[in-house]
């Protein structure tokens, strides 16, 4: 294959997967505290909204990105109140907060349409930019892609070697040993799910900071929900997350070149195709570990604490 | 018969002491005003059948629950303990019987969570640690493994390095050989008593006579929430012995009956073997109540679960009504059959979240059935004549079963139980946790319930045994040591000696 195809088709799976692999890692972080979120999809649209919202106004990309993590922390939120505090169904809260979400950023956003605010350009990095074939691919990118970079082993490192890390695994697998131990789950749980939205957000502000500049609705198309497939698909691995957040990518990267240039195929069929291949690979992956043995999910995963007695 | 330690009276000063300490649940005495001292160095074993207290005892203890009287005495200043949190930093620590470890992390993740020390880890640091905490008390653990890998008795010892890493100076055990292999409660008990060879005190609840024998210094016997009776091993010398101080022989209560001529056969078990079961036989007539007396585990919860259909017999035969088990549990008549009145009332016997009449109709729909439609009306309407009659409180056929109090829960089950005309009764611990009132009643209402049916009455309480049946059959390891009239004098004192699997002219085990 030729390689002026294939550099480009990478660096843009890169970039088309990132806000995905945001998202990912949050949803992953606020599951292996053992809270189900399936409202990923909204807490990412307003995530963008903030962001985008706050560079307008400021002017600063950094200042943007932080409103966006934090907005979407602050939704997520509402998911912890209901699911924390009054120990309500977490499916049923996730797929509300969803909707308030997705509904939030539309109404809010409806005068910003068409408009564009500052965010993050591309960023040649030195040296490793040099390189051949792996330089544009990989390190041509924006600071948002290299800090995602960074995200992953540091997220690993977080729960393999550090006391949080332990105490929100501990959470999420038996909250009753965490209890026993003399910690409090409760707060954990509270720690997984504001962390987690923190790094939704994050993916919902490359969107509108990065990978568009402007506002048009609905602007994440369903990302929020490939973040929740992705990270069964992941087995609760963030090195995992990162092939799949990439695969996604590049095919919502290839069936783009395909549709510009200008193929029979109807487009809405192409639009399809990542989303189409992602259940794909899920029911794959899902078969394969099937047969193999149980699940990799956290233990008490949306399984809420009860108050003793 | 492994020697035990010897028991030195007067110890200078208990570890802790518990003072006058009661607990009620609703009208039942859970504990009423025990007194027990838990000295450094011994092993105390707290024996006493389900039901007796030991579990509310212990959770006082270890801070789960706070008394409703009395102190707790720690090294002689009172304590109160909010919280089993509070209870750890006392020294006083708790092996569930529902480990609380997170299978998925390692042993040495579990051991130390919540006292990592820094904010790094070093799982090998971790591990080292573990390992040497392990070395020191003798308990062989791989630090590294994950829990989800390891046998209940390795878990086991994990729960233990827990508390003994939190600096415990009690360690109560709640029945902990329930999960255990025989050579892992050889182990256990090696680990006891490495543990009090180092001052540490070991409580643990049981109802196994050889494994108090085995291991205790000291016994303290629980029997309806009161502490009957403290004394050392040494005092001890026989399981039989064991036997009657535990089921007591006090009469409480007594009932007036009449034996009744008995009728047809209803029941017939023969050489029934597998699931704990030993070549069980037995038969049961209409007119009369058959007591099955053990210690707790000795077979009869598999035997009533195959009688009640609810596991199929492995071997041997059982006739129900003249029928085998497997044609009689095919299509089972809702009316003039078997009923169950289970141990488990919230769980099994009935719908917590459920109300009364809906409780009502989990066995009984079928009379109340027009096509695929049922009759509420006429349901409700029963149900409150049969709250009437026995005497159910609250008498109001919506309220939900949970709310009932223990004996009215019981009430309820044998009112939905004997609407159905049964020809077989199977009773199992049919007033335990209930207080004397509901005790009578139920009792009373057994009595009546034989002139129609034949009662199998699975009880660990011998005064109720000895009260209500007309015959006893005791069980042990599974088998039928003897089935006798319960009018047999000679026979009844035996009983004891039956329970603990010594056959009169044998010496005692």
């Amino acid at each position: 294959m030729n390689p002026d195809l294939i550099v480009p088709l990478l660096a843009a799976a890169v970039q088309s997967g990132t806000p995905v692999l945001f998202a990912t890692l949050g949803e992953m972080f606020t599951e292996k505290a053992g809270v189900l979120n399936l409202g990923v999809e909204g807490m990412m649209l307003c995530g963008a909204l903030a962001a985008f919202v706050t560079s307008l106004y400021t002017g600063s990309p950094v200042l943007a990105l932080a409103a966006g993590g934090l907005a979407a922390a602050l939704v997520g939120a509402l998911h912890g109140m209901v699911c924390l505090v009054f120990l309500g169904n977490q499916v049923v809260s996730g797929l509300a907060l969803t909707i308030l979400g997705t509904g939030l950023a539309d109404a809010l956003g409806t005068p910003l349409v068409g408009r564009t605010a500052p965010g993050f350009g591309p960023l040649r990095l030195p040296v490793l930019g040099d390189l051949p074939v792996l330089g544009p691919a990989f390190f041509q990118q924006d600071a948002l892609v290299y800090l995602s970079y960074l995200l992953v082993p540091a997220f690993w490192f977080f729960f393999a070697r550090t006391r949080p890390g332990l105490r929100l695994t501990a959470a999420g697998e038996y909250p009753a040993a965490a209890a026993a131990a003399g910690l409090d789950p409760i707060a954990l749980r509270w720690a997984g799910v504001l962390g987690g939205g923190f790094l939704v957000g994050l993916g919902g502000a490359y969107l509108s900071l990065a990978y568009t500049h402007l506002w048009t609705s609905n602007l994440t198309a369903g990302r929020g929900w490939i973040a929740v497939a992705l990270v069964i698909f992941a087995a609760w691995r963030p090195g995992r997350a990162v092939a799949g957040a990439w695969l996604f990518g590049g095919i919502m990267a290839f069936q783009l070149r395909l549709q510009a240039a200008g193929t029979t195929l109807p487009s809405s069929l192409l639009l399809m195709l990542p989303y189409a291949t992602t259940v794909l690979v899920l029911v794959v992956a899902a078969l394969r570990r099937g047969a193999s043995r149980g699940s990799d999910a956290p233990e008490a995963l949306s399984v809420n604490i009860e108050p003793e007695d | 018969m492994a020697a035990a330690t010897p028991a030195t009276h007067a110890p200078a000063q208990p570890l802790v002491r518990l003072e006058g300490i009661s607990k009620h649940f609703g009208a039942v005495a859970a504990n009423a005003d025990i007194h027990l001292d838990i000295h450094p160095g011994k092993v105390l074993a707290l024996l006493g059948e389900n039901g007796a207290g030991k579990s509310t005892l212990m959770a006082i203890l270890s801070g789960r629950y706070r008394p409703d009287a009395g102190r707790i005495l720690v090294h002689g200043r009172p304590a109160d303990f909010a919280s089993s949190r509070q209870a750890i930093a006392a020294g006083i620590g708790m092996v569930y019987q529902h480990f609380m470890l997170a299978s998925r992390l390692t042993v040495a993740e579990n051991v130390l969570l919540g006292q990592e020390g820094a904010f790094l880890l070093s799982p090998r640091k971790m591990q080292a640690q573990v390992a040497a905490l392990a070395e020191e008390y003798g308990l062989a653990l791989d630090p590294a493994a994950r829990v989800a890998d390891l046998s209940m008795g390795e878990r086991q010892r994990v729960e233990i390095l827990k508390l003994l890493h939190r600096k415990s100076r009690v360690l109560i055990f709640d029945e902990p050989t329930a999960v255990l292999t025989p050579g892992e409660t050889a182990q256990l008990f090696a680990a006891f008593r490495n543990l009090t060879s180092r001052d540490r005190a070991v409580v643990f609840i049981t109802h196994k006579l050889e494994e108090v024998l085995e291991v205790a210094d000291e016994v303290a016997i629980l029997r309806r929430g009161r502490v009957v009776e403290t004394l050392p091993r040494s005092r001890v010398s026989t399981g039989r012995d064991l036997a009657c101080r535990m089921v007591g022989r006090e009469v409480l209560l007594t009932v007036d009956k009449a034996p009744l001529a008995p009728g047809e056969e209803v029941l017939r078990v023969e050489n029934l073997s597998g699931e704990g079961l030993d070549d069980v036989s037995l038969d049961l007539r209409q007119g009369e109540i058959l007591a099955v007396v053990g210690v707790a585990g000795n077979g009869q919860k598999p035997l009533v679960e195959v009688l009640a259909g609810l596991a199929p017999p492995r071997e041997g035969e059982v006739l129900l009504l003249g029928h085998p088990w497997s044609e009689f549990y095919t299509r089972p008549s809702w009316r003039g059959s078997l009923c169950y009145i289970p141990e488990d009332r919230l769980g099994l016997a009935t719908m917590p979240g459920m109300d009364v009449v809906d409780n009502v109709l989990l066995t009984t729909r079928r009379g109340f059935s027009r096509g695929p439609l049922l009759d509420l009306g006429r349901a409700k309407t029963v149900v409150r004549d049969l709250v009437e009659e026995f005497n159910v409180h609250p008498r109001d056929p919506n309220a939900l079963a949970w709310q009932l109090s223990g004996g009215n829960l019981q009430k309820l089950v044998l009112a939905r139980e004997f609407y159905r005309d049964p020809r077989i009764i199977l009773a199992e611990q049919p007033t335990q946790g209930l207080d004397v009132a509901a005790t009578e009643e139920v009792w009373e209402r057994l009595l009546l319930a034989r002139r129609t049916a034949g009662v199998l009455l699975v009880t660990g309480d011998l005064n109720e045994a000895l009260q209500l049946a007309d015959r006893v059959a005791v069980m042990f390891r599974g088998r039928i040591m003897d089935t006798f009239p319960a009018a047999d004098r000679e026979k009844v004192a035996g009983i004891g000696p039956l329970m603990a699997g010594v056959r009169p002219g044998e010496s005692g085990a």
